[in-house]
């Protein structure tokens, strides 16, 4: 990150700090977007519990698990790559953020493995849904909701991912150093946002068969 | 122009490297706990089951904020933000619940609240 003063700042320490708070803004406004597809969730379980269940037990348990552990571990990875940088290790900080874009780009490809098996089954969103096995209205909102949902959030992992390739390279060339590294924090917030959404969709999709 | 208190501008201090790892392994545990719970009670489906799922969720949330995001040792201010978007969210979602929740009740009443 450029270590440039900017003008309405008496010190670079101030400056980092306002930029840190504008972070944790831009991440309450985050959960406040995923918020609206919690609530519609809540409404529509409350409404059809029973088709709820029946089309949870459908989903895919052993891939939306195996991602919760790979997003749990991601999390540890860029908190440990923050803290080597800190601490000057600049090699073993490429390695663990070289881990962590490792585990979200398998994230992303084994929700993709998921979504293709859905859709080949006919269970496709909103009016495109043809599964004749599980009961209509409440199974085709569940699937609707599945999709945006774990939708929206897998295109903020890929955000994520690519904020974490660009802080990638400018740790590979040297311009994020113990001192100034506030990209790699800010970075990181990001990426534990996105961890922390998924600890609230792993239940509420894949645990209420 | 006030000299910034160093409290309040420096990097917040996060765990030790040893830490981090200990959060980690806490965090799997209970996501463990978490899945054991869900097929145990596989089938029966109750919103009990939702609720310990749910509580087990707010604990590693509460984790990875504290410790991975540096809350616990950061900035109040951060903390407040933290805590406004929870609040906020909750708002929203126990909002539409109430909503949902009470339209037998209400039906009695109105003619018209589509149910």
């Amino acid at each position: 990150m450029s270590a440039e003063l900017e003008v309405q700042y008496d010190t670079l320490a101030r400056q980092h700090a306002t930029a840190r708070l504008g972070m944790w803004l831009f991440l309450a406004s985050e959960s406040l977007l995923f918020g609206g597809l919690f609530a519609l969730y809540a409404a529509y379980r409350f409404i059809y519990p029973a088709e709820f269940h029946a089309a949870a037990a459908h989903a895919n348990v052993v891939l939306g698990t195996i991602n919760t552990y790979l997003l749990l571990t991601s999390s540890l990875t860029v908190a440990l790559a923050i803290y080597e940088t800190k601490h000057a290790r600049r090699h073993r900080a490429l390695i663990l953020l070289a881990i962590t874009i490792a585990l979200g780009v398998t994230f992303e490809i084994l929700k993709g493995v998921e979504y293709g098996q859905h859709l080949a089954e006919g269970i496709a969103p909103g009016g495109y849904y043809s599964y004749a096995a599980l009961p209509a209205h409440g199974a085709v909102l569940y699937f609707t909701l599945y999709y945006l949902m774990t939708g929206l959030h897998a295109l903020h992992v890929f955000g994520g991912l690519c904020a974490l390739a660009w802080l990638w390279v400018l740790l590979y060339r040297g311009r994020l150093t113990p001192d100034s590294h506030l990209a790699l924090e800010l970075g990181g917030l990001y990426w534990h946002l996105v961890d922390l959404v998924w600890i609230f969709l792993w239940p509420l999709i894949y645990l209420v068969n | 122009m006030t000299k910034p208190d160093p409290s309040e501008t420096s990097e917040p201090d996060g765990p030790s490297a040893m830490g981090y790892v200990v959060v980690w392994i806490v965090l799997i545990v209970l996501a463990t706990v978490s899945l054991l719970v869900s097929q145990m009670y596989g089938g029966g489906g109750g919103s009990g089951e939702l609720a310990i799922s749910l509580t087990i969720a707010a604990v590693k949330a509460a984790l990875v904020a504290a410790f991975f995001m540096h809350l616990a040792r950061g900035r109040a201010v951060h903390s407040m933000v933290f805590a406004a978007a929870i609040a906020f969210f909750l708002l929203l979602v126990l909002g539409v619940i109430a909503d949902v929740g009470t339209r037998s009740i209400a039906s009695a009443y109105v003619d018209d609240v589509g149910n």
